[in-house]
């Protein structure tokens, strides 16, 4: 297949995967992830294209920096401490855990058993939002304690994808020195930026952020390492600059779902090998395990002390994961630290942390809003049905 | 007093056929009892496992827009009858939003529209079904 024939195949399943999305109310990032499983499994696509692995990579840069750039400085602050010691061990635990299982019952190579225990660690905000968005909770206390702790937990994933890969060399100063003066610099000049050449159609200040990312990925390449910890910090920078100019943010948005994370979703399903999953349904079963025991045995019982009501509902929400995982399994492949086995068992495992625990935590624990909202403006009012959950039936309520 | 001198009804609408014959059937209902009549649109499911929050902000601000305009039609129409119409839009699945949220506000009828039976509604029951199966109050489903 040449490639401009694959490019006019991935750019059907692209819009397939769009017209999916919106019928069935399903992320388009996740059908995007199967349709590339099915076609990479059925037509044998090469995922391996020059052009491909260059979107695909570029891409994961891009949705690095988005994530930066989605939180909310002030909500974070509002409760750090809560936050930063829940999104912490939401990633210690299970990355201690995968680690140590992949590494001494399955034999993986350390390396390859670090990017388990990355990959397996992750919260996915993007999911964890959806949910809160859904029951209105995105804007009570318990719902901007959970995505400042899945920001956390983000961070520590930037932070540990970027230590796993570095080999510094004689270019590491500057990698080191050069990421910081963009981190810098670009939240500064922005503005004037922003004022002198933005909301044109020719959009200089998406290009401007392009720039600075494929600089850093220049710097991370002469290091021996990766973008990720800078692109994800320098979009924590931008994060206030987007908030004074949303739809700046948007265009970014639409550039990088139009164009470039298609390509990056495709290439991670077409390197899942079905046959090597299900020939591995029992390890997969203990990934699914290294993840979801720790979280719960070390997220719970902090949950429990910060939240106490909600504690289950919120170790739930940590469990989920999504678009970090699939970066860092596929960030392993490329690399070649794990072999298309691993990356498909670590990329169903991330799918399944998606869905299972997003699933338990709408049916069963999702919190009473209107109570939260009330204990929010200080005042605990009568206990409502919990809206997320199915109301008892006439003559059973207390 | 009985207890169908109803003082409070509430009205689950979209911009369905059904859900405009549950309208007109509610603003009967109010004009010969009286009672206060409010419209509830449900938002119903965003984009489930997301991979991204612009994803999700996307979804949800169309929902908004689009319900805003429905409800602001169905105040239009009260209006033309007389009748004040309140109006609120809530996030979630629609059954449970709508019994969750007559029960929350004191509602004492509930008033929703058939819409004919799809194949999901076989196996799972329509709205209508559970909105009758689960509500506190007396409902009304309009064919």
């Amino acid at each position: 297949m040449t490639a401009t024939e694959l490019a006019a195949v991935l750019a059907a399943l692209i819009v397939l995967a769009s017209i999916a999305s919106v019928e069935l109310g399903v992320s388009v990032a996740l059908l995007e992830l199967g349709l590339g499983v099915v076609a990479g499994n059925l037509f044998h696509l090469d995922p391996n294209t020059p052009w491909l692995a260059f979107i695909a990579s570029f891409a994961s840069i891009v949705l690095t920096f988005l994530a930066g750039a989605e939180v909310d400085p002030d909500d974070f602050r509002e409760r750090f401490g809560a936050s930063l010691s829940i999104g912490v061990v939401s990633f210690v635990g299970p990355f201690l855990v995968a680690w140590a299982v992949t590494a001494v019952l399955l034999g993986w190579t350390l390396k390859a058993s670090l990017i388990a225990g990355t990959a397996l660690s992750t919260t996915s905000l993007a999911v964890v939002y959806a949910v809160l968005v859904e029951t209105g909770l995105n804007s009570t206390r318990i719902g901007k304690l959970i995505m400042s702790a899945c920001f956390v937990t983000d961070m520590c994933t930037a932070i540990a994808l970027s230590a796993i890969f570095i080999k510094p060399n004689a270019w590491f100063p500057l990698y080191v020195v050069a990421s910081i003066a963009i981190i810098v610099i670009l939240p500064k000049i922005s503005p004037r930026f922003f004022h002198r050449y933005g909301d044109r159609v020719i959009e200089p200040e998406i290009k401007l952020v392009f720039v600075a990312i494929f600089a850093l990925m220049v710097v991370g390449e002469l290091a021996n390492g990766q973008a990720v910890l800078p692109a994800f910090v320098l979009g924590l920078v931008m994060s206030r600059h987007y908030q004074r100019h949303r739809q700046e943010q948007e265009r970014l948005r639409v550039v990088a779902f139009a164009f470039l994370t298609p390509f990056f979703f495709l290439r991670g399903g077409i390197n899942v090998s079905l046959p090597a999953v299900f020939a591995n349904l029992g390890l997969l079963a203990l990934l699914l395990a290294a993840k979801m025991i720790p979280k719960f045995g070390l997220v719970l019982p902090l949950a429990r002390r910060h939240v106490p009501d909600h504690a289950a509902f919120t170790t739930l929400m940590m469990s989920t994961g999504l678009t970090f995982g699939t970066i860092s399994s596929l960030y392993g492949l490329n690399a070649g630290i794990i072999d298309r086995t691993q990356f498909s068992l670590l990329v169903s495992v991330v799918v399944l942390s998606a869905i299972v625990p997003t699933a338990i935590a709408q049916r069963w624990f999702s919190p009473d809003v209107a109570g939260e909202a009330a204990t929010d403006r200080g005042r605990l009012p009568e206990r409502q049905p919990l809206p997320g959950s199915r109301p008892l039936p006439a003559g059973e309520q207390s | 007093m009985s207890p169908y001198d109803f003082k409070r009804v509430l009205v689950a609408i979209d911009d369905s056929a059904g859900s405009q014959k549950a309208l007109d059937c509610a603003l009967s209902v109010c004009s010969a009892t009286g009672a206060r009549l409010t419209a509830l649109a449900v938002e119903g499911k965003l984009p489930a496992y997301a991979g991204s929050l612009g994803e999700v902000d996307e979804v949800k601000r169309e929902k908004d827009r689009y319900f805003a305009g429905v409800l602001g039609a169905a105040r239009f129409q009260a209006g033309e009858r007389g009748i004040t119409l309140a109006t609120d839009l809530v996030p979630g699945h629609p059954a449970e939003a709508i019994t969750h949220y007559a029960k929350a506000h004191g509602h004492d009828l509930i008033v929703v529209g058939h819409r004919g039976h799809l194949l999901g509604d076989y196996l799972l029951g329509s709205t209508a079904d559970r909105v009758a199966h689960h509500a506190h109050c007396p409902v009304i489903v309009v064919r």
